[in-house]
């Protein structure tokens, strides 16, 4: 083990100062969920909080309406993260396993697909988002009605219900499943359909496992499309975007511990799901660096 | 080269038999079923979108008929990069600072941190707590940064402890960038450490230990080996960085609210945000995006370009 053991105190300060540079936010957030009346705010700073009462997650809940927003959260992200894993794990089979014309082009404009910023495509996907024909009370053409497809949870689904990385990344990892187990099920009658449901789908699971992470925690966290659909619509607000734009409503002298109870609140599913899944979502990400 | 020929071979394609075209077809009819839902997609929110995004860009629209949209040739690029707005000078110039500054320190203390965990226990546990911020949604990221640089926050308080005066790190129009962006580097340290430790792993491990046996100090042997075979991984770091570094402005929404103090942490995709959905100004907020896209796609080639040249010299 020639590349370790020299200099393991030099990489142990670092490693151990860049950690706590890491970790002290999420330290001082938490700590500040506690914090009383008159303890925020004040000089000298104190990191830890007289005491530690509930009263902050009790008021994130009443008011920051947590429980309306964790809805929201819930739906939307189950759903976009439903939908890309059987979108992305369809797709990915037909590239991976079927042979057709147009095979190569299709897959390389799918890795294209995920050279577009979204910055680029923020304002027609919300301007053909409201123009929705027969949606909102719009006509065939898409005009008269008022919203369109932006006044139902629906607008925070849609536009992420498929994703050109996870095509890419079922279909890497269907090209190396052995084509005889495909044969075989064909020799025995399975169609197409059969094929990938009843054969192909079980044997993804580790991939799927990653890609559903990668999705899950990108859709709950995601903030500027919410943010935009959401303005006109409170209802539609998700967690992050409803604890950043109720803050302002509260009562000023009490506002950050709540808001900083709330936020621990918003994070605590991502991390307990990260922590327990960590593998495979490291596994995600490094396979997106290797392509 | 080979096996692709092989495989288009392997497909009987052009020689195929007459009785497996019909099975080719119906393969072929299946193929586009699976994946039809995928490319129905792509159609409406990308093709669309993206064509949508380069009219948008050359009309002259404000509400929302679409009857009423006019043809304005290059006026809106006009407008957006003229001298006397702001646009150019601060909002393009503090764009490409946030951009390069976050890709600067990320990359410096990714590159740091992962050469040392490589060499330390538990690594796992080291990356999972670099990995913490990459997790958590910008919202918490960019309230909890923005308490701790208040006059009473954690960061004041500790400046205070070495007797330097606290800083108004928001608020003072010259420091508001550079603490915007040192926050967006520290969020993206976790995702470069977990690129930068596979590339670290794939370095096979006979080149150490010849050079151990050549005598080489650590500080040669990361000059001479680690970092030239680490390319691929640290160009893919960086290219990802930038693209996500020019285009983000989350991040300053939650920490400036209007980009402020006076346009100090102003970006360009926050300001074809507000332009579109503060003023409805679609073509100007469009041209924007363009101009942008643009600048991305160049910086992007350049870094490709010069990481191929560069590749070339070495080996």
């Amino acid at each position: 083990m020639k590349r370790r053991g020299k200099f393991p105190w030099f990489a142990y300060l670092v490693v151990i100062l860049g950690a706590v540079a890491m970790v002290m936010p999420f330290l001082d957030m938490v700590m500040s969920s506690f914090k009383g009346p008159g303890e925020y705010g004040v000089i000298p700073y104190k990191l830890l909080p007289s005491s530690f009462n509930l009263d902050n997650y009790r008021d994130a809940f009443s008011q920051l309406e947590l429980g309306r927003l964790f809805r929201n959260s819930v739906i939307v992200t189950v759903s976009v993260t439903i939908s890309v894993l059987v979108t992305s794990s369809m797709a990915g089979y037909a590239l991976a396993k079927l042979r057709f014309r147009g095979r190569a082009v299709i897959f390389r404009f799918i890795l294209a697909t995920m050279m577009l910023p979204p910055f680029l495509l923020l304002i027609p996907t919300f301007l053909i988002m409201l123009n929705w024909p027969l949606a909102g009370g719009n006509d065939i053409l898409g005009r008269g009605g008022d919203g369109g497809l932006t006044t139902s949870l629906v607008a925070l689904i849609l536009p992420f219900a498929v994703s050109g990385f996870g095509i890419f990344l079922m279909r890497q990892f269907m090209v190396s499943l052995p084509d005889e187990m495909l044969e075989a099920a064909k020799i025995d009658g399975a169609n197409q359909w059969q094929t990938w449901r009843l054969i192909v789908l079980p044997q993804t699971k580790p991939v799927a496992i990653t890609l559903g992470l990668i999705t899950f925690i990108g859709t709950w966290n995601e903030y500027i499309w919410t943010l935009l659909i959401s303005s006109s619509d409170p209802d539609l607000q998700t967690l992050p975007v409803g604890i950043q734009l109720l803050q302002s409503f509260l009562d000023p002298d009490r506002t950050m511990p709540i808001v900083m109870a709330g936020l621990v609140i918003s994070t605590l599913p991502v991390l307990v799901v990260f922590l327990l899944f960590q593998k495979y979502y490291v596994r995600g990400v490094v396979l997106s660096g290797l392509k | 080269m080979t096996t692709a020929v092989g495989r288009v071979g392997a497909d009987g394609m052009a020689a195929a038999p007459a009785r497996r075209v019909g099975k080719l077809h119906r393969e072929g009819l299946a193929a586009y079923l699976f994946l039809s839902p995928a490319l129905l997609f792509f159609c409406v929110f990308l093709i669309l979108p993206f064509i949508f995004a380069i009219v948008l860009a050359f009309s002259d629209w404000g509400g929302f008929d679409l009857g009423t949209l006019k043809w304005a040739g290059f006026s809106n690029f006009g407008d957006v990069l003229s001298f006397d707005g702001t646009f150019v000078k601060p909002i393009l110039v503090n764009t490409l600072l946030f951009a390069f500054g976050s890709v600067f320190l990320a990359t410096f203390g990714s590159v740091l941190v992962a050469y040392c965990i490589d060499r330390l226990s538990f690594q796992g546990f080291w990356r999972v707590l670099y990995f913490l911020p990459v997790v958590a949604t910008v919202v918490a990221i960019g309230n909890v940064w923005k308490m701790m640089y208040q006059p009473a926050g954690l960061i004041n308080a500790v400046l205070n402890k070495l007797g330097v005066n606290s800083v108004g790190f928001l608020s003072d129009s010259s420091f508001a960038l550079p603490s915007v962006t040192v926050v967006h580097a520290w969020a993206s340290i976790g995702g470069a450490v977990l690129i930068l430790t596979a590339g670290l792993k794939a370095i096979p491990e006979m080149y150490y230990e010849a050079a151990e046996v050549d005598g080489a100090n650590s500080w040669h042997t990361f000059w001479s080996i680690t970092l030239p075979l680490l390319r691929p991984a640290l160009l893919f770091v960086l290219i990802t960085q930038f693209i996500g570094g020019l285009q983000s402005f989350a991040l300053i929404i939650v920490m400036t609210g209007d980009g402020g103090p006076v346009n100090a942490t102003n970006v360009a995709a926050f300001e074809m945000y507000q332009r579109a959905f503060k003023f409805g100004a679609w073509g100007t907020a469009s041209a924007m995006a363009m101009v942008l896209f643009v600048i991305i796609l160049a910086i992007t080639l350049l870094q490709l370009w010069i990481a191929r040249r560069r590749g070339e010299e070495t080996s």
